[in-house]
């Protein structure tokens, strides 16, 4: 029994992880979640960073991914946030954080040419370069003299058992169900859903999936955002892009939105962070990222792969009630209906 | 002057600590498990809930029964004997356990868009295919854990069993002797896949997981999530008592002097070409199949550039919380362990809750630690919203990991020592320094160790609790995998891989060192 007491090997690499998680400043800061991927919204904090001296702290998430999630991190931390900015993806989540107290009202400088369209009118969140809702098609199974044209195309009958669209509880296709419940009304919206499982149409997991398993042949036609499909294009997938109801309800059109947040610790730098985002130079630098971001501020220059907002003819949706509509979808029907078919 | 018998006696201060440790262990989900408890209409909601938890089952069973049928034999044929590739396959079989399990669903997705065979396969099948992407850590812990158990016997065992009945009675002795703690390894790995949505997303698969998911990320509903948590919690606790009701037994044994001197491993030639096809054949399936998959878009372009700077930026980060979570864990683990003492239904019961906390989805105890810190002075904040929080985190839900490997350490002391000291007049204070301590520290060491390994792939604490910039290696390839291009992705995975795979082998080095000393 003469034996000394040591530490493990392992338990000194735990005790200096846990002095170095004792620290850390705080000091010429801007605290942003965005729902938008890392990889478009990461240049963008930097460039903000070199020309402002403000180091963004960002926490990104992606909808894509289905995680638990920043909407809900917001949420759980209102009644003191971290966050000074959250970036999204779409309005529904920015129009949920204003029903849930969690926005501020900020009418920005940078404001004043973007379309009031794709804004709240009460100044929780400003809507700025945006993606579309698009049917992407195989070139190897759908010829091109007959490319699709309207989502009501999932339902045709040349399509049985080869189309496919992401699960509608998450991202921007639930933002999508929700569009065409509003515009369609709700016994057509559901008469849409239920046929497309009756023509065979398949729920999968995303977005990108549905860009990947048409691409692979998998399935000859989908619904995905512009972003997923100019991913595909770039690595010179088979796929064809269409707009679709042009002439008949529209494309819906996604925004960005910025949001500040109520009590946010750094609400000046958040304030120019907004500001940042919303002026002309970033929504060029997203129009020329791989995610393609169509401005929606009119005289921006795009580059040649993405079509510019005025030939579009956007889906006319009011965004702020889709996300109560949304809210009672996801608890009601589209529930009932994932539940049923996957 | 206490007497060491303290460690050996009864008292009230084991349930006091084992109560203030559990309650350790839940307190962050319970402000939202509480506040849903109190709401009855939620209880509605647990309706279609049952299918999903149906498959959840089917899926964890699947999973707990293969790995152990796979880690049971690898293990001992890894300790035992001596055969080409031997080391190569270790480290191949263990490797999945430091990989996130969404990488490895990535790769079985990216394997079947290319291969449409294993592409029908894992549509046909959702349950097959949610199952295969599981194992691939599940078979890495088994095998893990049958490996140290093989170790722990003496030569002189293995040495009479050979006597008595060749190769065939040197097996059988050794998985008489692994089977308890494979059975509770293949438990864990089971029930870690009840709370990871992410294969049974990937293959379509609707899993109880999945299903808490859609209440937190698609309907904002915590309180509907924290029901179903609680379900799912309540169904591995009647799950977990007849389970820990055989191992608590043989853990808490006594094991009386022993020798110190490990068995030796042997060189047999009609063992050698078995191990090398069985050990091959699911190193094959369950490692290089899904990183082959991974590997594939990089034929045309890769962007390790990118992936290296991505690694710079979030290294750091990730050891931080992996050996802070091993640390903090090994330290509740050792307070459970002696407050559990050699009493079996204690241990039955400690293994069984804390089998029913790790069930729980780490978004439950990450969204009521989220709530609790924003009600909370600021001055907390270095308690709350710290690295030093994600670490804790981590740490309560990983503490079972620790708890096994240390109940076991603890079981294989002997109480006679204790009588020993008492006898001899010895203190307490001076009997759990130079003796308990230094006993229990190298399996305190291998508890850092795997709960690191475990805690260093996990996504929803991070990203949920880690300070604003401050994420890890896996979270960043997972707020990417879904838009970024796949070279970019293809990229980052296997440079993850990589970095995995030098960890695994850094440990291997130090394992092998110990385990040389062990055995002369």
């Amino acid at each position: 029994m003469t034996r000394t007491w040591r530490l493990p090997r392992g338990s000194w690499l735990g005790l200096v992880a846990l002095l170095v998680g004792c620290t850390g400043g705080d000091g010429a800061v801007v605290v942003v979640y965005t729902s938008v991927d890392d990889v478009f919204a990461r240049p963008i904090a930097e460039r903000f960073t070199r020309e402002t001296g403000i180091e963004v702290r960002l926490v990104p998430d992606t909808e894509e991914t289905k995680s638990t999630g920043l909407l809900n991190r917001l949420i759980a931390e209102k009644d003191r946030p971290v966050a000074d900015v959250f970036w999204s993806g779409d309005p529904v989540r920015a129009a949920i954080l204003k029903r849930k107290v969690v926005s501020a009202v900020y009418r920005s400088p940078g404001a004043k040419d973007l379309p009031r369209l794709f804004s709240d009118p009460d100044g929780h969140w400003t809507g700025f370069s945006c993606r579309a809702r698009v049917l992407v098609f195989n070139k190897n199974l759908v010829p091109e003299n007959s490319p699709p044209r309207s989502v009501m195309d999932l339902l045709d009958p040349r399509f049985k058992n080869r189309a496919c669209m992401a699960n509608p509880l998450f991202g921007t296709t639930s933002m999508h169900a929700a569009a065409l419940f509003d515009v369609l009304g709700e016994e057509k919206a559901k008469e849409f859903f239920e046929r497309f499982v009756a023509n065979g149409g398949k729920i999968v997991s995303s977005n990108g999936e549905v860009r990947r398993r048409v691409a692979s042949g998998e399935f000859a036609l989908g619904v995905t955002d512009t972003d997923d499909a100019n991913v595909a294009l770039q690595e010179g997938k088979p796929i064809g892009v269409v707009f679709p109801d042009t002439g008949g309800m529209g494309t819906l059109i996604i925004p960005n939105c910025a949001v500040l947040i109520s009590g946010a610790p750094h609400g000046e730098n958040g304030k120019r962070f907004v500001d940042y985002l919303l002026n002309a130079e970033t929504e060029q630098t997203l129009a020329k990222s791989a995610a393609a971001q169509i401005p929606v501020r009119p005289g921006v220059p795009t580059p040649e792969n993405v079509t510019s907002l005025d030939k579009l003819e956007p889906m006319e949706v009011d965004y702020s009630a889709l996300a109560e509509l949304l809210e009672n979808l996801s608890r009601g029907f589209l529930k009932e209906w994932v539940e049923r078919n996957s | 002057m206490s007497s060491s018998l303290v460690l050996e006696r009864p008292g009230r201060w084991r349930v006091v600590g084992i109560s203030a440790v559990l309650l350790v262990l839940v307190s962050p989900g319970l402000p939202l498990i509480l506040t849903a408890a109190l709401s009855p209409a939620e209880f509605e909601g647990l309706r279609p809930f049952g299918a999903a938890l149906a498959n959840s089952g089917i899926v964890a069973l699947c999973v707990a029964i293969v790995s152990f049928l796979v880690g049971l034999p690898a293990g001992i044929l890894f300790e035992l004997y001596d055969f080409k590739l031997r080391k190569l396959l270790l480290a191949l079989v263990c490797l999945p356990l430091l990989v996130p399990s969404f990488l490895w669903g990535l790769g079985w997705s990216m394997l079947g868009e290319r291969l449409s065979l294993i592409g029908a396969f894992l549509r046909a099948s959702p349950h097959a295919g949610c199952t295969l992407t599981f194992l691939s850590a599940a078979v890495g812990l088994t095998t893990l854990t049958s490996y140290a158990a093989t170790f722990s016997l003496t030569r002189s065992q293995i040495d009479a069993a050979r006597l008595a009945g060749g190769e065939t009675a040197v097996f059988f002795e050794s998985c008489k002797n692994a089977t308890i703690p494979v059975v509770l390894a293949s438990a864990l790995a089971g029930i870690l896949t009840l709370s990871d949505p992410g294969p049974g997303q990937l293959v379509g698969l609707r899993t109880g997981a999945s299903d808490v998911l859609v209440s937190f990320a698609a309907q904002n509903d915590f309180d509907l999530a924290a029901i179903q948590c609680l379900a799912l919690a309540l169904l591995v606790l009647v799950l977990a008592m007849p389970l820990s009701w055989v191992a608590g037994r043989r853990l808490s044994a006594q094991v009386l002097g022993r020798q110190l001197s490990g068995p030796e491993r042997a060189t047999n030639e009609k063992v050698q070409p078995v191990a090398l096809g069985v050990l091959g054949a699911a190193v094959l399936l369950l490692t290089v199949a899904p990183a082959l998959g991974l590997a594939l878009p990089l034929l045309r372009t890769t962007e390790f550039r990118r992936a290296l700077a991505e690694l710079a930026r979030t290294g750091g980060n990730t050891f931080v919380y992996a050996f802070g979570a091993g640390f903090l864990a090994a330290v509740l683990g050792l307070i459970l362990t002696l407050c559990v003492g050699r009493d079996w239904k204690r241990c039955v019961v400690v293994v069984a809750l804390s089998l029913a906390v790790f069930s729980l989805p780490p978004s439950l105890s990450a969204l009521g630690a989220l709530k609790t810190a924003s009600q909370a002075p600021p001055w907390l904040d270095l308690l709350l919203r710290s690295r030093f929080t994600v670490c804790a985190l981590l740490a309560l839900r990983l503490v079972p990991i620790a708890l096994f490997v240390l109940l076991r350490a603890w079981g294989s002391t002997s109480a006679s020592w204790a009588f020993a000291a008492a006898v001899s007049g010895v203190p307490l204070g001076k009997y759990v320094g130079r003796v308990v301590l230094p006993l229990l520290l190298p399996a305190a060491g291998i508890s850092i160790l795997l709960v690191a390994l475990v805690a260093s792939a996990e996504i929803g604490t991070v990203l949920l609790l880690a300070p604003p910039g401050e994420g890890t290696f896996p979270l960043a390839i997972f707020t990417v995998m879904a838009n970024a291009p796949e070279s970019l992705v293809a990229s980052l995975c296997l440079l993850y891989l990589a970095t995995a795979a030098v960890l695994l082998v850094a440990v291997m080095q130090i394992c092998s060192r110990s385990s040389a000393a062990a055995r002369t």
